[in-house]
C-alpha cells in the first residue's frame, strides 16, 4: 500500500455563460509541511484519546495514512451549465 | 490430460469427428488459457461512475468520477480500527436498514475476493432522462 498523502491536485472550473472559468494547481505537499507542526503537537492528545476510546493509536495512524495515501488516481468531472468542475489527485 | 481434450480425443474415436476437425479443436484449446491469461492478470484500478443525465429545465449534466480501488481496500480497514462498541452499534443501524453484515468480519482477503469479481461488474442503468454506468477498469 501507498503510504505517501497526494503530493499535487488539479482543480478547474471550466467557463460557462455565468463564470470567467479557473485552473489551479494545488500542491499539496505546502499543506502536509504546513500541518506537520500541529500534528506533532496534537499526538499525546490523539494517543490519549485513542486510549479512552479503546483503539490502537499505531493501527489508526497506519489505516489513517493508507486513506490518504490511496487518494492518489482519484478523479472527479462534472460538467452541467451552471458548472463544470473537475478534479484530479496526483 | 484436460477434460476438453479428452472430449475431442473422445469424439474423434468415436468417429463423431474428422482427424483434422480434432487437429484444430486440440489447437485451439491449447490456444485458449494462453489467451486468457492476460486478463486474470490484469489488476482492477478504479471504479468508474459515468452519468449521463438529461434535465428538462437544467439542461444536460454529465458527470465522471473515478475512484481508486486501493482507497475501497484502504477504507475496508478503517472498519477494523472502529472500536468493538462502535462496532456493534454500526452493524444494529445496517441491519436496521435491511443490511446484514458484520463489519468487524470485512478482511482484506475476502475485499480482495470482492475487488475480483468486480473486473466482470458493470451496471447500466438506462432510464428516460438518465443514463448511469458503474464498472471497474
Amino acid at each position: 500500500m501507498r503510504l505517501m498523502p497526494p503530493l499535487f491536485m488539479i482543480v478547474q472550473i471550466l467557463p460557462t455563460a455565468s463564470h470567467r472559468g479557473l485552473r489551479l494547481w494545488v500542491p499539496v505537499f505546502l499543506i502536509w509541511i504546513l500541518l506537520l507542526p500541529f500534528l506533532l503537537v496534537l499526538l499525546p492528545v490523539f494517543f490519549i484519546v485513542c486510549a479512552v476510546i479503546d483503539i490502537h493509536p499505531l493501527k489508526t495512524l497506519g489505516v489513517f495514512f493508507g486513506v490518504l495515501g490511496s487518494l492518489g488516481g482519484t478523479h472527479v468531472e462534472v460538467d452541467s451549465p451552471d458548472a463544470a468542475v473537475f478534479i484530479h489527485v496526483y | 490430460m484436460s477434460e476438453n481434450r479428452r472430449q475431442i480425443l473422445d469424439m474423434l474415436a468415436r468417429g463423431k469427428i474428422t482427424a483434422e476437425e480434432a487437429e484444430r479443436l486440440l489447437s485451439a484449446v491449447e490456444r485458449e488459457p494462453a489467451a486468457a491469461a492476460p486478463m486474470r492478470n490484469d489488476k482492477v484500478k478504479y471504479l468508474r461512475v459515468v452519468v449521463d443525465a438529461h434535465d428538462e429545465h437544467e439542461g444536460p449534466t454529465k458527470v465522471n468520477v473515478r475512484v481508486p480501488i486501493q482507497l475501497l481496500r484502504a477504507g475496508v480497514k478503517l472498519a477494523s480500527i472502529i472500536p468493538p462498541r462502535a462496532r456493534s452499534e454500526v452493524n444494529a443501524a445496517l441491519a436496521k436498514e435491511g443490511i446484514d453484515v458484520d463489519i468487524g468480519k470485512l478482511t482484506p482477503e475476502s475485499l480482495e475476493e470482492i475487488v475480483e469479481h468486480l473486473r466482470d461488474l458493470t451496471v447500466d442503468v438506462d432510464a428516460a432522462d438518465a443514463k448511469v454506468r458503474v464498472f471497474c477498469e
